[in-house]
């Protein structure tokens, strides 16, 4: 008994990933790519990661400054550090 | 047990109100009352119900009720029969409460028992005990009212209060008497209860005081005169009957219609008499519409004389009314519907008719919902149809504003569009981040954090294509998706891509991503 190859009979799913929001940007970018099978997901995987690891850094670099709020300054420069870091 | 005072091996207050019963000296209900309660509190019992009202004591009893069902409560019983006093009732109440209670599944049938124990009961209730005329009135109830008791407290209380009066008045005068008296008392009290649940079955027919059925006829015999004047329609003649009896309808469905003045004044060119008379009275089928649902059933009578004579300019109001309900959106129309004029052309009526036709089929749809296509075939339909001058200053009016609307509108989505969804993807990304952060953010940082995610994902794209390429390949696999993770330094020898899947999908991802195998020796996805 092979299971579906759609997402499992229930429609609800907690933290959905917005597949047509990824492959509308990808397209739009790459018009002439193709995005397979799971790959939409594996990016959203991807940009989990991503934001989780920016909002470490910039809660790192928040509480570096002793300030209870995440302010912009604190969120640009662990965007710098980061983006090189996801540079790939 | 005995009527002495054995306190039984678990002191209730059952045997305490046969104590009290002993004792007390007869003592009008509300001192009876106050006793009782003093006896409860003197005694700390092992009751979870509050004792604070003479309430919980039935509450209490009404557990007890539900444990013991005492023999000697009957002897008692049969013992205080001749006497009708409070106590007596009490007492009554204590035995053969339980058994009312089962007993009686319905008010009708009711044993010589149970009048005693509705007597009983209405005794007690004169002592504020309420269950007892819970389960006397909705014998349904069994064993635990409390939620009820709560409920309708108030109610009750009114009534005990009755009850008391009626019963102080009565039990003098029948107090020599046997059970005949207190069945009569029961039956005028059973009146008496009775009464409570009358007003408020009379309750509701006042409430509704119009009746609703009204506006449900008029949809009817709308339908129904929709009907007839398609059919009538068939007859390629009458085409000037048909706008008069779906115009009724469209007028009575739509609020208001700022357009019936203007259309009663241009007359059309056509046989004067006529299009003034349905002018008029659409005019006034407007204004009866617009009083209230009352005047809708006047409206429907002043259908049936305008379906005769009935011009085109009809027709237009129709169609335009319809547009206009279709829309929802009547604003200042005059300015426009004469510029439309000019725009539309005259077209044959045989086409107008076949448009009727179509349009009625879709008015009733109309009532309900309005869904745009029908609106934009109907703007089709008003836009084919050629009114003749007369009439289409008239028509044009609720024409215009919607096709001058509707370019514009088709227009300012498509930019809005394009950043819209953009942006509301990036919000998805932007409650992670919110989430992951753990600490509260300036509305500036988050902007920031748009900023950064655009970046990502251009970045993002651009190795995908380089690795695609790289590999000869026009479509990105989930191989190149690794290969990124992994010059990321999110997947390390440590971390395996899957452990990541696991990790922050959720289930059903999980499945598509990493193969499993199932039984039948298959794998899933295949690989």
């Amino acid at each position: 008994m092979a299971p579906s190859t759609t997402v499992s009979q229930r429609k609800l799913i907690k933290r959905k990933a917005p597949r047509g929001f990824l492959r509308r940007v990808f397209k739009r970018q790459k018009p002439h790519l193709r995005l397979g099978t799971g790959g939409d997901l594996l990016v959203h995987l991807n940009c989990l990661l991503f934001i989780h690891r920016l909002a470490e850094e910039s809660r790192t670099k928040a509480c570096e400054d002793k300030c209870g709020v995440i302010k912009k300054e604190h969120v640009m420069a662990a965007a710098k550090v980061i983006l090189k870091k996801s540079r790939g | 047990m005995a009527d002495s005072y054995n306190p039984d091996s678990e002191p209730t207050t059952r045997t305490l109100l046969r104590r009290v019963l002993d004792t007390a000296d007869p003592r009008t209900p509300r001192r009876r009352r106050s006793a009782w309660m003093s006896a409860q509190k003197a005694t700390p019992e092992t009751h979870s119900s509050n004792r604070q009202n003479s309430g919980t004591k039935t509450t209490v009893r009404r557990s007890q009720r539900i444990r013991s069902v005492s023999k000697s409560a009957h002897v008692q019983a049969s013992r205080q029969l001749e006497e009708q006093t409070p106590r007596t009732l009490l007492t009554n109440i204590l035995l053969t409460a339980p058994e009312s209670s089962i007993v009686m599944p319905e008010p009708g049938v009711k044993p010589l028992p149970t009048p005693k124990v509705a007597q009983s009961s209405r005794r007690e209730s004169s002592r504020g005990s309420l269950e007892l005329q819970f389960q006397e009135l909705e014998p349904s109830i069994t064993v635990a009212p409390s939620r009820l008791a709560l409920g309708k407290r108030k109610q009750r209380l009114r009534l005990s209060v009755f009850q008391q009066e009626v019963e102080q008045e009565l039990p003098p005068s029948h107090e020599p008497c046997g059970n005949a008296d207190a069945s009569s008392l029961t039956s005028s009290l059973n009146l008496t209860f009775t009464t409570p649940l009358q007003p408020q079955s009379v309750q509701r027919p006042g409430l509704a005081r119009r009746p609703p059925n009204r506006r449900a006829v008029d949809v009817n015999a709308f339908l129904q005169d929709i009907q007839d004047t398609s059919l009538a329609l068939a007859a390629p003649g009458d085409n000037l009957r048909t706008p008069v009896a779906t115009l009724p309808t469209d007028m009575v469905l739509e609020d208001t219609q700022p357009f019936s003045h203007p259309l009663v004044g241009p007359s059309p060119s056509a046989p004067p008499s006529l299009p003034c008379s349905s002018h008029t009275g659409a005019e006034d089928v407007v204004r009866l519409v617009r009083h209230g649902p009352q005047c809708s059933s006047s409206g429907v009578q002043n259908k049936m004389p305008f379906q005769d004579g009935v011009h085109e300019a009809e027709e237009k109001m129709e169609e335009s009314w319809r547009v206009n309900k279709e829309k929802e959106t009547t604003t200042q129309r005059p300015a426009g519907m004469e510029e439309s004029e000019v725009h539309t052309e005259p077209e044959p009526e045989g086409s107008l008719g076949t448009m009727d036709i179509s349009g009625k089929a879709a008015s009733p749809e109309l009532a309900s919902s309005i869904p745009e296509f029908l609106q934009a075939r109907q703007l089709h339909q008003l836009l084919e149809q050629a009114p003749p001058p007369s009439t289409a200053a008239l028509s044009s009016e609720p024409l215009e504003p919607q096709l001058t609307r509707h370019p514009p509108k088709a227009r300012t989505p498509s930019s809005r569009s394009r950043q819209d969804p953009y942006k509301i993807g990036l919000n998805h990304y932007m409650k992670f981040f919110t989430f992951y952060a753990k600490m509260p953010m300036e509305k500036k940082a988050l902007e920031m954090v748009e900023k950064c995610l655009d970046k990502y994902f251009q970045h993002l794209c651009d190795d995908l294509e380089a690795y695609a390429a790289h590999a000869g390949r026009k479509t990105v696999g989930p191989e190149d998706l690794e290969l990124l993770m992994r010059r990321q330094g999110l997947v390390t020898d440590q971390v395996s891509l899957h452990v990541l899947v696991e990790r922050h999908l959720p289930l059903e991802y999980r499945q598509l991503l990493i193969p499993c195998a199932f039984s039948g020796n298959s794998v899933f996805p295949a690989q």
